[in-house]
């Protein structure tokens, strides 16, 4: 939002020197920049991206303007030749509250469950309740009565209730539950999460719960009342975990704060009661540094003038250029005060607190001869600040005034954790401790300490970790190698097959429904094999408490909705009689349990693989698991297993032994494989030695207020990493080129089809040899629908993916309808010109309205309404294929 | 948690329960920034396990307490002051810093020192080396080296130097070219066995006072290299720095390079070979047997002495009875073969003691734990290594004598090592060999520190524990080594355990327990066998 808004007074710099009336309206908070770092509530709730008053970032950024204004006007505004503002976005940690109040609705019949919280973010409740008489701390859905409008079922256990403003002044974002006292709820359990940023707030990995039975049936028995509270201030005592500071004492100004914390004192009749606590979330924080360049009549020099709004001491770390290769120099004396030359190649100044506002600068004069200023800014030691992780560049000719190269400003934070954070850590804990040490009845507290050293030290072995394995497989000279190596491989690895392989997904959403899936689908199988596709992926053939297969219960039991084992092998038998391998759908990540544990939480597993919750992972709190904490992300339906268990990872070995073996499946398709850790997986293809495999990393791209960036290199690293993780042995399924398919598609911008190197900007430029591209599968489209490919368009992307390098892998519906044909001529061009996973693509436009590409020298290509023609030179192109806006040629 | 169960219990618990205190302690860290601690990560919702393994951790400490009491009453706190001083480093990857003095991984390594530092360890230790810093004779670079004791310093760890003037082949880290080209033309300057195959990976002990390095004695270069090194780092000596190894062989160690290969997985280790053929080793057995009135046993070494992969009776000199071993020519030979090598060590070591006698840092030597074949009488392994320890002769008193008149400790490698994990026809016993060096050691007051030969040996962590921790404990232990293995969730995870197990060292001074109070049980505790709970 506020980049939009600074796009455009980068485009008309004039704009700059206009006053605005804006300025005038806007509250006085928004100019209350503390330099205080811990942010006060009101600012976080200001600047960061996903706060729905998004108005007032322009307000932000215009007032700054306004500052800069001022100070050029004293100066002479009419030498400026050159001004920018850029926009810097840095995380913060923004404290606000939490609080959860029970009270009497208005009418005083019903009461109220509150849970409000005060930061910035979609909150949101996630919730269920357990009736009287469960014994187990499984959730239930509540009674529809009681959900508040927006709620949305989650499976059949809970609710998820989005948390509301009720006005557009309040500080808190609030939910309210009615109930009736005297229904059968016993309790109410909740967690709050984030969904911006994906956090969880829970009850030290636990659900909170507030009872609700015993003390507030106004006629209940007195005894029961008691103890019932008891037990729920108890609970509420010690509800903290690291993220979720208990503050002995908390600001009593906010809100009818009826109670005061200590539970001992509270009013056990029906007054309910008040709870606050402090909540810490990373915030993006947007920020503006402005530059302006002028000349000064007398002296003839150069005066560039930096200022920000940034708190705190910042330092710019500068030097200059004397050309568009922009090697950094260190200029001629004089420098501003608090300027220190580092290292012989820059020189560091401390900017200078203004007399006004919260703003910092300084003033560098330089000599005329200077082509350029370059500097980043330096905000502690862990953070710097970039310009597109570049440095920042202001032109000192008078002859250019906008960094026009750049396009759009973004700037991102480069955040290195250094020993400075760490110590602050140690610090906060070594005072938390000593503050303890008199206090005998702290325990907790200490404990919690403990906790939080022990959940740093582990991320910081798995960074070293990560970076000490990624270092002897650097990923892009590995794409170097691989690029270069224009013969095609011989060797088979799990990760690529033979390379030349061609993926059918063998089923949609819906093909359970038959129940004779195998059957179908063995009829096809001569018929797929001769549209060219090597490679056919079943669907997961385990017992399931899910129809479609990918909520497994007994993994050794093959008798599912798609068929029986016998019909399965048969299948199997078929396909590789014409030809094909054979994929099965392993769901490693998680199991469905067949009985409860003592608490009646549905975690202990029966049949040939009767594992108890150890093999659960620790940190799901649906599911109490008494293994380790997850070494990947958790998928919440289902108990997720815990591979760094030696007896699961034997067994599970031991299993894909048995499938390979059994029923003569030749790889594997692995599921949500962001729930456990690569090297596992690695563990795993190693032990059952398949033919090809290939694993479902799907997360989230990246957008900037709701659009795709066009630079994608975190999503795709992130899958890289995977395979890494994996060491190669394999393939992952190509999210990020659906993904910017999608975006280039849908919106005509084909220039995104190239990243900054002028490689594909998916994981297929990156290392091709182990991307399966996709444009459509189950979850995306089908009757699903999850994300579904842009209508109409789907010949283009094939026409993309089966040209391009990488393992293309075509979607069941998109085979079995009118596509079919323009599928066939595709695979059969890609193979005809011998095209492989490794093969090298030349991008050869990437613009608005057209994407073109030759491949391996052999097929060009291009996709979009716009025009390309491949040069005529010294090859001869023929058209061989042609469709509603792509078309492929190959030489002849 | 665990320290209000024993505050219950009597009035002699009471310095256990402090421990307790100390153990729960993490005692470091400058700067203060409120915000950070919680809110590293957002997306975490997980502590169960850190709950989980700190209850157990927790346990641990429960257990010992209210084991020993009973048994130990008095005792107890001279336990606790061994445990205060014990000092636990990690070993930086072995090529921290390589080819071009830049530091490899060292956002690794930075966070690496930030984890072992919360984790309350002492320092690290650090392989210098000759082949990285000193590229042109007499020129040296120590930029990489230098950077990475900054980044020990600024994590608030100590450092142990060790200068390698040997090479590395995995990984590969060679020796100096220039010396590499002399020796090209020269190859006198390595060992050699009795086929003629030389030792490339270090000099041999024969030269280092003939001057076969362009005109400079091997001494007299590792003397240039160590003053170097003094007067580079000479900010970090006694603070950062604490303590420095001699390289004295291959790998580093007081030994000859007898095992030219570590036996593959699954073998059983060799009896190695004598490494005394090249010209200079034969010219001074030549003079020793002259000397000794019997030139002509003076020519070559034992002609029935088995080769490197072969078991001791493959041949007749190593048999357990009736070995020529035993034999006057057997005695002359190895007598000569042990004091070429005590005499190597003497001269290094006293050339370190006097460079870096004046300054606050303990000077080390590597002993090697060669336990292979201890169970026979001839002892194989070591003396083709060159320790003459048979049944019959104890060996290290030499050795240790040495480190005495050079006021050095020594380091010894393998403490991870149980007799139970060796493959039974090996007839090894690292234990016993480990616990004759430490006595030998303790009788010359030559202080131990420990070593483990690498990590992830089967009960390794345990083994290590009972040798920090049991009668006559160590106080330094080198933990080898940090890299991927180190930090993957198989290893890492079980080294944190370890960690919490002993005691956290850093106390602040006004924690310490009055040392007058101990001095007079503390001499009694030698002879305590507390073993069992430490492992309980």
């Amino acid at each position: 939002m506020a980049a939009v808004t600074i796009d455009s007074l980068l485009q008309n710099p004039t704009l700059l020197f206009r006053p605005k009336a804006k300025v005038m309206l806007k509250p006085p908070r928004s100019l209350d920049c503390s330099r205080n770092r811990k942010l006060p509530l009101s600012r976080g709730s200001c600047f960061c991206s996903f706060n729905p008053r998004r108005t007032i970032h322009v307000v932000r950024a215009s007032s700054s303007e306004t500052a800069l204004i001022g100070n050029f006007d004293t100066s002479s505004s009419d030498d400026i030749f050159y001004k920018d503002i850029f926009p810097v976005k840095r995380i913060e940690k923004v404290e606000g509250k939490f609080f959860i109040r029970l009270d009497r609705s208005k009418d005083q019949h019903d009461w109220q469950l509150t849970v409000g919280c005060s930061l910035p973010g979609k909150w949101i409740l996630h919730w269920g309740v357990s009736y009287l008489g469960d014994s187990g701390s499984e959730w239930d859905q509540p009674p529809k009565g009681m959900r508040p409008p927006g709620s949305i079922p989650i499976k059949d256990y809970a609710i998820e209730t989005p948390l509301k403003k009720l006005s557009e002044g309040d500080i808190f974002h609030e939910v309210k539950i009615d109930f009736n006292p005297s229904s059968e709820i016993a309790a109410i359990h909740f967690v709050l999460k984030d969904e911006e940023t994906g956090a969880w707030y829970q009850h030290r990995g636990m659900d909170f719960k507030v009872p609700l039975v015993d003390y507030l049936e106004d006629d209940g028995n007195t005894v029961g009342a008691k103890r019932g509270f008891g037990v729920w201030s108890g609970a509420l005592q010690q509800f903290s975990n690291v993220l979720l500071k208990s503050e002995a004492s908390h600001a009593d100004s906010q809100n009818n704060n009826i109670e005061s914390k200590d539970s001992k004192n509270k009013n056990r009749c029906l007054e309910g009661f008040y709870e606050e606590q402090s909540i810490v979330k990373e915030v993006s924080v947007g920020n503006l540094v402005s530059v302006a360049v002028r000349k000064s009549p007398e002296t003839g020099k150069v005066i560039v003038c930096l200022e920000t709004d940034i708190p705190g001491d910042v330092v710019v770390h500068w030097g200059v250029c004397r050309d568009d290769a922009k090697i950094w120099e260190i200029p001629a004396a004089p420098y501003p005060p608090e300027t220190t030359v580092f290292k012989n190649k820059a020189l560091r100044t401390l900017l200078q607190p203004k007399a006004t506002g919260n703003r910092s600068g300084a003033l560098f004069t330089l000599d005329e001869e200077h082509f350029g200023f370059l500097f980043v800014l330096k905000l502690d030691d862990n953070t710097w600040l970039k310009f597109k992780e570049n440095d920042f560049y202001v032109p000192l000719l008078g002859t250019s005034s906008v960094p026009g190269q750049y396009g759009q400003s973004d700037i991102t934070t480069e955040e290195i954790s250094s020993k400075s954070y760490t110590d602050g850590i140690i610090n906060e804990i070594r005072n938390l401790v000593s503050g303890l040490s008199s206090e005998k009845s702290q325990k907790t507290k200490t404990k919690e300490v403990q906790e939080s050293i022990l959940q740093e030290i582990e991320q910081l072995a798995a960074e070293a970790y990560s970076i000490f394995r990624s270092s002897i497989t650097t990923v892009p000279e590995e794409v170097v190698s691989e690029t270069e190596t224009t013969k095609p491989a011989v060797k088979i690895s799990s990760g690529t097959g033979t390379g030349f392989e061609i993926l059918c997904q063998g089923f949609n959403w819906e093909s359970h429904k038959s129940r004779r899936w195998y059957m179908e689908l063995k009829e096809k199988a001569s018929e797929i094999s001769s549209l060219g596709f090597t490679v056919i992926w079943l669907p997961p053939p385990t017992e399931s408490v899910s129809p479609e297969g990918y909520m497994p219960k007994d993994l050794y039991n093959l008798n599912s909705r798609y068929g029986t084992i016998a019909e399965l092998k048969e299948l199997v038998k078929s396909l590789h009689e014409v030809g094909m391998k054979v994929l099965g759908d392993v769901v490693l990540n998680h199991r469905c349990a067949h009985f409860k544990n003592q608490n009646g939480v549905w975690n202990i597993f029966g049949g040939r693989l009767n594992w108890d919750d150890r093999a659960v992972v620790a940190d799901d709190p649906h599911f109490q698991g008494r293994g380790n904490k997850s070494s990947g992300d958790n998928f919440h339906a289902a108990p997720n297993i815990d591979h760094s268990q030696e007896f699961v990872r034997k067994d599970l070995k031991e299993w894909l032994g048995w499938l390979r073996e059994e029923i003569g499946y030749d790889g594997w398709r692995l599921d949500f494989v962001r729930g456990f850790w690569g090297g596992y997986v690695k563990d795993y293809l190693e032990a059952s030695e398949p033919y090809f495999a290939v694993g479902e990393y799907w997360d989230s791209l990246s957008y900037t207020y709701g659009e795709m960036d066009h630079n994608q290199d975190s999503h795709r690293q992130r899958i890289v990493d995977w395979i890494n993780a994996t060491n190669g042995t394999a393939g992952a399924f190509d999210v990020t080129t659906k993904g910017i398919l999608h975006s280039a598609l849908e919106r005509c911008e084909y220039w995104r089809l190239s990243d900054k190197k002028g490689k594909p900007p998916g994981v297929v430029g990156w290392w091709p040899s182990r991307a399966v591209t996709f444009i459509e599968n189950h979850d995306t489209g089908s009757t699903q629908g999850h994300w579904r490919f842009p209508g109409g368009k789907e010949m283009q992307g094939y026409a993309y993916i089966l040209t391009h390098p990488g393992t293309p892998a075509v979607f069941y519906d998109h085979i079995f309808s009118h596509h079919r044909s323009e599928i066939a001529n595709l695979i059969s061009v890609r193979n005809r010109n011998g095209i492989h996973c490794r093969s090298l693509v030349k991008i050869v436009k990437a613009e608005r309205d057209v994407y073109a590409a030759i491949v391996d020298e052999k097929v060009a290509m291009k996709i979009g309404p716009g025009y390309y023609e491949p040069p005529s030179g010294s090859q001869r192109w023929s058209l061989a294929l042609e469709g509603r806006d792509y078309k492929v040629w190959e030489t002849s | 948690m665990e320290v209000s169960v024993i505050r219950s219990s009597s009035q002699a618990k009471i310095s256990k329960t402090e421990l307790g205190c100390r153990d729960l302690r993490f005692c470091f860290g400058k700067s203060n920034d409120k915000n950070k601690i919680f809110s590293r990560k957002p997306n975490s919702v997980c502590f169960d396990s850190q709950i989980s393994r700190f209850r157990k951790a927790g346990l641990r400490f429960t257990l010992k307490a209210v084991h020993s009491d009973p048994i130990l009453e008095s005792k107890s706190p001279a336990t606790s002051k061994s445990l205060d001083r014990l000092r636990l480093f990690v070993g930086l990857p072995l090529d921290a810093v390589s080819d071009g003095n830049s530091v490899n991984h060292a956002r690794a390594i930075g966070a690496g020192l930030k984890a072992l530092k919360l984790l309350g360890v002492e320092g690290v230790e650090l392989p210098v080396w000759w082949g990285v810093v000193e590229n042109e004779m007499g020129k040296y670079d120590w930029s990489g080296y230098l950077a990475v004791a900054e980044m020990v310093q600024k994590a608030g760890l100590k450092l142990h130097v060790s200068l390698c003037f040997h090479a590395s082949s995995q990984p590969r880290i060679p020796l100096p070219k220039w010396v590499t080209k002399i020796g090209e033309s020269q190859s006198s300057i390595f060992f050699a066995d009795r086929s003629g195959q030389h030792y490339q990976q270090c000099l041999s002990l024969a030269v280092d006072d003939l001057a076969v390095l362009d005109g400079k004695t091997p001494v007299q270069v590792y003397q240039g290299f160590c003053e170097s090194f003094k007067s580079t780092f000479s900010p970090f000596m006694g603070s950062t720095i604490t303590g420095i190894s001699m390289g004295l062989g291959p790998d580093g160690e007081l030994r000859y390079p007898s095992h030219h290969k570590p036996a593959k997985s699954g073998t059983i280790t060799g009896v190695g070979e004598f490494q005394c053929y090249d010209t200079n080793m034969l010219n001074l057995l030549k003079q020793y047997a002259e000397a000794n009135g019997n030139p002509l046993w003076g020519l070559g070494g034992p002609h029935d002495a088995p080769t490197y992969d072969q078991a001791p009776n493959s041949n007749s000199f190593f048999k357990d009875h009736g070995g020529s071993w035993e034999s006057p020519y057997g005695d002359f030979f190895l007598s000569w073969y042990s004091s070429e090598l005590v005499s190597h060590g003497n001269r290094l070591l006293s050339l370190v003691s006097s460079i870096f006698g004046d300054t606050e840092v303990n000077v080390y030597g590597k002993v090697p734990l060669m336990h292979s074949w201890y169970k026979t009488r001839a002892h194989p392994s070591e003396l083709t290594a060159g320790f003459y320890n048979t049944a019959s002769r104890n060996g290290y008193e030499a050795v240790a004598e040495m480190f005495a008149r050079n006021s050095c400790k020594i380091i010894l490698p393998g403490m991870d090592l149980s007799d139970e994990h060796q493959p039974h026809d090996a007839l090894s016993s690292p234990e016993s060999l480990l616990a004759q060096i430490r006595t030998t050691c303790n009788k010359h007051r030559v202080e131990v520190a420990g070593q483990n030969l690498a990590s992830g040996a089967p009960g390794g962590l345990e083994q290590i524990k009972k040798n920090m921790l049991g009668e006559n404990p160590i106080d330094l232990f080198t933990y080898q080594r940090m890299g991927a293995h180190f930090f993957s969730p198989e290893h890492f995870p079980s080294f944190t355990e370890f960690v919490r197990s002993l005691s956290q060292p850093e106390l602040h001074p006004d924690d310490l327990p009055s040392d007058e109070a101990e001095a007079t049980e503390s001499v009694q505790t030698s002879s305590d066998p507390n073993i069992h709970l430490q492992t309980a």
